[in-house]
């Protein structure tokens, strides 16, 4: 093409600045967190395992991994029971306020989860005496529902209806069709909707502030704490720990079941 | 498949969902048992309030523009990269969106402290004598949300390029268009919905973002989040936060709207020019 260089140029520059800015900072935290520094400096003058073992030994950390692990697994769970059954609905049959149901469903991924957590806390928590534990679970269901949701309809979309039909014209019931047929053949929605609900709720912040307290709280929440108080490199050490484990997540997903094409 | 399958999720939505958030945006219009804008004049009567709000509606606007001058190009050198690289760049775009926004702000706090790069990189060449503070300002708020929500804007321009009819911007070219007229005249129009979509999801995530100004601006600049974090958590204001949930709430459907109509009315301006692929070819 002629004269196309030019513009060529500008745009693979305007890529390159823009994978500097996405994949950059991943640089920094990792080397910050290797830092054998006592405070943040950057660049380190000495590189350690001090922070990354450090952070092992800070207790407010592992109690809210494990709450955060726990609050990730129980609300994904949820999710998909509760949102399989309405992608199926929604994808297979027509009925009147179909586009309502759909919108109410999807409702949670439009309202910031800053007013979700703090509408559990005021109308539920205070009012009617709910824990606060259930409170968080149920306020993490309600934001990962539109991800699962979406995800499973994708892949029900794509299925085709008469293999279904076929087993139960065979003689199986609806639900033993589903099982046997359906539920194989969206294995791979399914799985990728379950990684992104959880992944989704392990980083949840603004749902959680107000739903923990000094009883209770997640990970990422107890981060934002530490780093009120500490100028150190732990938080770096924590971030490059996370962003290393969901490469991995995500890579492997990605290999097996084609994540990307999902979500 | 009876329809009844649904009634769980719905409920559940309705229960802890709809009920609980309606009330608290009902809140915002009741003082003391009256219906009314009491709690919103008493909000905006407030300078520190005003200011916070149209620093988050400045804030999100500026990242939304750059994301735009930035990604329409970087998504134009995406669609053309040969597919062995394409694979790689998307995944380094989609990678960020999940990894947690803690993480991926953190980089800036490193950057930008008082003993960050910048920092050492100023006072050891002598262009300042002691650190500047280049944290816990608008400019390091505006850059975390603007690497935070690139991708989003990557992804939707990326898709529409992609729906984009191949031969369209030769046909212009061929038709006697220079590179910057078919761009503007063919390639734009056509990917406006991308951009739409993608201005709309970036500008959406920058005015509710919490961990963004909550770590880069603290208390200095506050946004509508922090804000409404602030006042909830010291002093108990609860008619306040409710006022900032529905103009967040607000801010976001308005601008959703917005965005959508002026892509539609420029369709219809645009569609007896000729500049539609049916025209062109």
């Amino acid at each position: 093409m002629t004269g196309g260089s030019r513009p060529g140029w500008f745009c693979a520059a305007a890529l390159a600045l823009a994978l500097i800015f996405l994949v950059g900072p991943f640089f920094v935290v990792f080397i910050a967190g290797f830092s054998g520094e006592e405070t943040l400096v950057f660049p380190p003058r000495s590189l350690s395992w001090r922070w990354m073992a450090h952070i092992f030994t800070v207790e407010s950390f592992a109690a809210s991994l494990r709450t955060s692990l726990v609050v990730a697994v129980v609300s994904t769970v949820a999710a998909l029971l509760l949102g399989v059954p309405a992608a199926y609905v929604l994808v297979r049959r027509n009925f009147a306020g179909k586009e309502l149901v759909r919108t109410l469903l999807t409702l949670p991924i439009i309202v910031p989860g800053i007013i979700v957590g703090l509408a559990l806390l005021n109308y539920m928590v205070l009012v009617y005496d709910m824990p606060v534990t259930a409170s968080l679970l149920v306020g993490h269901t309600a934001m990962l529902l539109p991800y699962t949701v979406r995800v499973v309809s994708g892949s029900l979309n794509n299925l085709r209806l008469d293999i279904e039909d076929a087993a139960v014209t065979l003689g199986a019931t609806r639900l033993r069709a589903f099982w046997l047929v359906v539920v194989p053949n969206i294995r791979g929605g399914l799985i990728s909707a379950a990684v992104l609900a959880f992944i989704t709720s392990f980083n949840q912040v603004p749902v959680s502030l107000f739903l923990t307290g000094p009883g209770i709280s997640t990970l990422p929440i107890e981060m934002l704490a530490y780093m009120e108080t500490n100028y150190d490199p732990s938080i770096a050490a924590l971030s490059t720990l996370m962003v290393l484990f969901t490469i991995i997540v995500v890579a492997g997903m990605e290999r097996f079941f084609g994540f990307t094409r999902h979500v | 498949m009876p329809v009844w399958l649904l009634m769980p999720s719905l409920a559940f939505v309705a229960a802890f969902f709809v009920a609980p958030v309606a009330a608290l945006l009902l809140g915002a219009f009741r003082l003391d048992g009256v219906w009314g804008f009491g709690h919103f004049s008493a909000f905006f009567a407030e300078p520190l309030n005003r200011e916070v709000y149209w620093r988050t509606v400045r804030l999100a606007g500026l990242a939304t523009l750059a994301a735009a001058c930035i990604g329409y190009p970087a998504a134009l050198a995406i669609v053309r990269l040969p597919a062995r690289w394409r694979g790689l760049v998307t995944a380094l775009v989609i990678l960020p969106l999940m990894v947690s926004p803690i993480a991926r702000t953190y980089a800036w706090i490193v950057l930008l402290g008082r003993n960050g790069l910048v920092n050492s990189l100023l006072v050891s060449s002598g262009s300042v004598q002691e650190p500047v503070p280049l944290l816990y300002t608008e400019a390091a708020v505006w850059l975390g949300l603007l690497q935070l929500m690139l991708p989003l804007m990557l992804v939707s321009l990326v898709s529409a390029l992609e729906n984009l009819p191949a031969d369209v911007e030769h046909a212009a070219r061929s038709l006697g268009a220079t590179p910057l007229q078919a761009f503007f005249k063919v390639t734009l129009p056509l990917t406006q919905e991308g951009l739409v979509l993608g201005g709309t999801l970036v500008f959406t995530g920058c005015v509710t973002a919490y961990i963004t100004p909550a770590l880069l601006g603290g208390a200095k600049v506050l946004m509508l989040e922090t804000l409404l974090y602030q006042k909830v958590n010291s002093g108990g204001d609860l008619p306040a936060a409710s006022v900032i949930a529905v103009l967040l709430l607000l801010t976001t459907v308005a601008v959703n709207q917005l965005l959508r109509r002026a892509s539609a009315a420029r369709r219809t301006r645009l569609a007896p020019s000729g500049a539609v692929p049916k025209a062109a070819t």
